[in-house]
């Protein structure tokens, strides 16, 4: 089929094929031991910022040979100085390339924990403190890259990464990058940041498992009471999630402080998950289908209670409480890992 | 195709930049052109901006393999060849042309602008003008600012792009200038193409006609400029020896190849050289231009061969500059044999019959063949020979019907008469094209030579001086000189002299002729000789190509180093928040140890008490610091701040 030949990816993959894993590799490795590891708030020195020719720098080069040729065959000075003009170009645009980074300070702002199987989405605040713009910015994990942005004089913005998951537990970022191609994509810079930043993966949740009968979880520890929600049996503090109806308004006008009422019958519907009594063969499907329980049971604003071989949680109900609870269901088994 | 077609709108932000480098890389070109590439290009650009408005799928692969067959069978049609510059650049404009009805993404873009610069490097190959600097630095600048648009974030405006594309011109011009100045020049090139072959730009016919074209070039365009080293040459020795005519068919006359490697002929020079130098505006032709007679030249492969003319191998297709020495005096020639003689005496029969009658009864009329020229230039002087730019029509016997019937022409016809009327009385002339007289360029001390100069005067064979120069022209009496209409240049006004706006006008000619002179001696045409010249005047003595590579590393090195200095600079971060300064040195001045995480209130309430420093003050410049800080009015706040503290000693 008619196509005008277009030498860039070629170029471009047997250059990336030079550069192949082991090289990078290699590479990164010797970055690390030279950088060491990095603050969670870091400025890019010059001496951190690592620049390449592009593909296109490498065809801009080689025409700019050509022209050259050209003009010493032709004894051409106008061509000559065309030819050169270009050259003084590319190496101005060698230097303005790696200025782009330079000076920039890199801060991770925190990543919010998934179930496995999501992204892990860190939060990266790149932040300019020059009186210079700064161009075409991208932040990257090998090859995934974000967008690329623009950074006015004193801007700071913040960039996501994802990261895809697969397993609980702590989710290190090693390495990540930031990298520009400004200008004319010529030249690339980048900078290798070993910051090392965690985010939390929870166990992915069972995709349908039915709540457990009171009865079976929570044996011992139920309170056969008949009067139900009617009868008061005390106060205690606020959760997110309770009912404003059971707020003792009263109580919060003496003392300031948001209490709710209990009532005995209340918990009626409080319940235990038991790790060792989850009807799946091993471990990790067990913590998933207690994932999901704990997710219904949120939902159903109950109270719930977890038991993970000698801790125990609950019951209780609420973010604070389904989030401790969720941590501990990423984490279980997992203390000896690092963090 | 496994490429989807469609187009999103999202190369509007640089496809119209791409477009615009692209159309100022290709208006030079415009002229050389044939139409219908000039049509294609304009027209594919449209469309294809029209496709990414309306966000319409991208010509079909067919249509647009058909359309480059078409265009390159096209291209092979006018031109039958694709080497050079002239066939190179229309392949590059339809190149360009096609590969925007293929561009999708924004890389598809690098290629029309690195098409653009090889268009504008090949305009700058074919012609080279005083405008040719700044159209080069504009066009740098249109596909840089294009280049830079092409991955342009939205956050970055056009106006930025501009702005951030002219500086990085302005960065790399001096490395550039650097490197034009140290790049070590060689003489000669490693191959030849050519650079054009269908341009308009002309030199000397090399055949003449006389009545069959009816009206001379008047053109003032400059054929070349001569620097002499000594005085100018009186203008009645400014003849400027070009080619040769021998051959005459009743009707035209025309010359032969040049015969390289053989006989130059035997040529007596006599009297004192004339050295100078000559600038010659390309010819095309292989024909080099020496005052009569060239003795020496430093132009390479140039030889004087058959007929005295100077010809080089390789037509002058650029700008050259040699140095010549010639001498106004000379013998050409020592004997004729035979079969020249009769060469030059040949006029095929039949052709003319009452020039040829004339001729045999004024010769035999007369004793000897300088007497027969003398009569014949007479005849010129006396009747009423007419010399003028727009001569009439000649028909089939031109030389009878000039001689006897109009009696009017420029210099063409009355050389080509007088030749013919020395043949038919059995003497060997031959007519010789160039160019007479040039005018002094006062401001920069040159001559100019232009097309209107061009002459054509004869030379006719006489056993006691060989080879002599006639010119018939001047024979004709001044008051028949008839000036064309429009004439208003070169020698001829130096007869009927200037006047007024005329004058001035000329004047201005001058002044830009003498630029252009030294713009074409000093940049275009900066060679070894040159650049020796200047290296020198650098105080570097004759250096060899290592040691000007080596300079023009180090000067690079060098303004790289300033660049990155200046690009730092570009990007340290602001001035140091200047109430903090102060405030730092008021705390300094309080002797007392701020505590970390402590307010400047609360700072200033400790410190009331331990420094020596008055309260009153201590408040006063806390708060002006603080309003400096965090007020509506920081500067005046400043201020205050300012004066509060410069009161504390």
């Amino acid at each position: 089929m008619f196509s005008i030949p277009w030498p860039f990816p070629s170029a471009r993959s047997r250059y990336r094929a030079r550069l192949s894993a082991a090289a990078l590799g290699r590479a990164r490795g010797w970055a690390l031991k030279r950088q060491g590891i990095d603050q969670p708030l870091t400025r890019l020195r010059p001496g951190r910022v690592y620049i390449v020719p592009t593909g296109v720098g490498l065809v801009f080069a080689l025409m700019t040979f050509a022209m050259l040729l050209g003009s010493m065959n032709y004894n051409n000075n106008l061509s000559f100085l065309l030819t050169f003009l270009l050259a003084g170009l590319g190496f101005v645009a060698m230097h303005q390339c790696q200025r782009n980074l330079v000076g920039l300070e890199i801060a991770f702002a925190g990543v919010e924990p998934v179930f496995a199987g999501q992204p892990a989405r860190f939060r990266i605040a790149v932040t300019n403190h020059s009186k210079n713009a700064r161009r075409y910015i991208r932040l990257n994990i090998d090859s995934t890259f974000s967008v690329a942005e623009d950074l006015a004089p004193g801007e700071s913005k913040l960039f996501t990464l994802p990261v895809p998951t697969e397993r609980r537990g702590w989710l290190a970022l090693e390495r990540f990058g930031i990298r520009t191609l400004y200008p004319f994509e010529l030249f690339r810079a980048w900078a290798w940041l070993h910051m090392d930043l965690r985010g939390l993966v929870y166990p992915q949740p069972a995709g349908h498992a039915p709540l457990p009968p009171p009865t079976q979880t929570a044996r011992g520890h139920r309170q056969h009471d008949a009067r139900g929600e009617e009868d008061f049996a005390g106060l205690r503090r606020f959760h997110v999630g309770d009912s404003p109806r059971h707020v003792a308004w009263k109580a919060y006008a003496r003392s300031g402080q948001l209490l709710s009422k209990r009532f005995a019958g209340a918990d009626t519907s409080s319940q235990w998950f038991d790790i060792d009594a989850v009807p799946a063969p091993d471990l990790e499907a067990r913590l998933s289908i207690l994932t999901r329980w704990v997710l219904d049971a949120d939902r159903s604003r109950e109270d719930y209670g977890l038991r993970l071989g000698n801790s125990r949680l609950g019951p209780a109900h609420g973010d604070a409480h389904r989030r401790r609870c969720l941590e501990a269901l990423a984490l279980y088994g997992k203390d000896a890992e690092r963090g | 195709m496994a490429r989807p077609r469609g187009t999103d709108g999202s190369l509007l932000a640089s496809l119209p930049w791409t477009l615009v480098a692209l159309a100022v890389a290709l208006v030079p070109h415009v002229p050389y052109l044939p139409i219908w590439i000039t049509g294609a290009a304009v027209c594919c650009g449209a469309w294809r901006y029209l496709i990414e408005r309306r966000r319409r799928p991208l010509p079909s692969p067919w249509l647009r393999a058909a359309l480059a067959l078409v265009s390159f069978l096209g291209v092979l049609f006018v031109y039958s060849s694709i080497s050079g510059v002239g066939p190179g650049s229309a392949l590059l404009a339809i190149m360009a042309s096609l590969k925007l009805l293929e561009t999708r993404q924004r890389r598809d873009q690098f290629v029309l602008l690195f098409i653009s610069i090889f268009l504008v490097m090949s305009s700058l190959l074919r012609e080279q003008y005083l405008w040719s600097l700044p159209y080069l630095v504009v066009s740098v600048l249109m596909i840089m600012t294009a280049w830079l648009r092409t991955s342009a974030t939205p956050q970055e405006s056009a106006r930025d792009s501009i702005r951030a594309g002219s500086r990085l011109v302005m960065y790399a011009a001096p490395v550039a200038i650097a490197m034009w100045v140290f790049f070590p020049r060689i003489a000669t090139p490693f191959w030849s193409v050519p650079i054009d072959t269908s341009s308009g730009v002309t030199g000397l016919s090399e055949t003449m006609s006389p009545g069959d074209i009816s009206s001379l070039s008047r053109s003032d365009a400059v054929a070349f400029r001569v620097t002499f080293a000594d005085a100018v040459p009186p203008p009645q020795e400014r003849y400027w020896r070009g080619i040769v005519l021998t051959q005459f068919n009743g009707r035209s006359w025309s010359g032969s190849e040049p015969l390289f490697g053989g006989d130059r002929g035997d040529v007596q020079y006599l009297g004192d050289p004339i050295r100078y130098r000559i600038t010659l505006e390309p010819t095309r032709q292989q024909w080099v231009f020496a005052l009569d007679m060239p003795y020496g030249w430093d132009l390479p492969r140039t030889q004087l061969v058959q007929n005295q003319q100077l010809a080089r191998i390789r037509p002058i297709d650029q700008r050259i500059a040699y140095n010549v020495i010639s001498y106004v005096q000379y013998r050409s020639g020592r004997s004729l044999r035979d079969p020249f003689r009769h060469w030059y005496m040949h006029v095929p029969p039949g052709s003319n019959p009452q020039t040829a009658e004339f001729a045999r009864d004024l010769r035999a009329s007369v004793r000897s063949d300088k007497a027969y020229i003398d009569a014949v230039l007479r005849k010129f002087h006396d009747e009423p020979y007419f010399y003028t730019l727009e001569p009439p029509p000649l028909g089939s016997q031109p030389v009878d019907r000039f001689l006897f019937d109009t009696r009017r022409g420029f210099c063409e016809h009355y050389a080509s008469a007088f030749a013919v009327l020395m043949r038919e009385a059995g003497i060997p002339a031959r007519v010789v094209l160039g160019y007479q007289g040039g005018e002094v360029n006062p401001l920069g001390n040159y001559m100019i030579v232009r097309q209107s100069d061009a002459h054509a005067w004869t030379e006719v064979w006489l056993d006691e001086s060989g080879w002599t120069r006639i010119d018939p022209t001047s024979a004709i009496a001044p008051e028949r000189v008839e000036v064309g209409g429009g004439a208003g240049i070169g020698a001829v006004d130096s007869v009927w002299g200037l006047a007024g706006p005329a004058a001035l006008w000329h004047r201005l000619g001058l002044t830009v002729d003498a630029i252009n002179a030294r713009w074409n001696d000093w940049i275009l045409g900066y060679g070894p000789d040159n650049q020796n010249r200047f290296m020198r005047w650098l105080g570097m003595d004759d250096p060899g190509w290592r040691q000007m590579l080596l300079t023009l590393v180090a000067c690079v090195v060098g303004l790289l180093a300033l660049i990155s200095l200046l690009l730092t600079l570009r990007y340290r971060p602001p001035r140091k928040d200047r109430a903090a300064t102060f405030y730092r040195r008021f705390v300094a001045r309080t002797k007392v140890a701020p505590r970390v995480g402590e307010t400047p209130a609360n700072f200033a309430a400790r410190a009331a008490g331990a420094s020596e420093i008055p309260a009153a003050a201590i408040d006063r410049v806390t708060a002006a610091y603080l309003d400096a800080r965090y007020g509506s009015e920081s500067d005046a706040a400043l201020g205050r701040l300012a004066a509060a503290v410069s009161a504390l000693r």
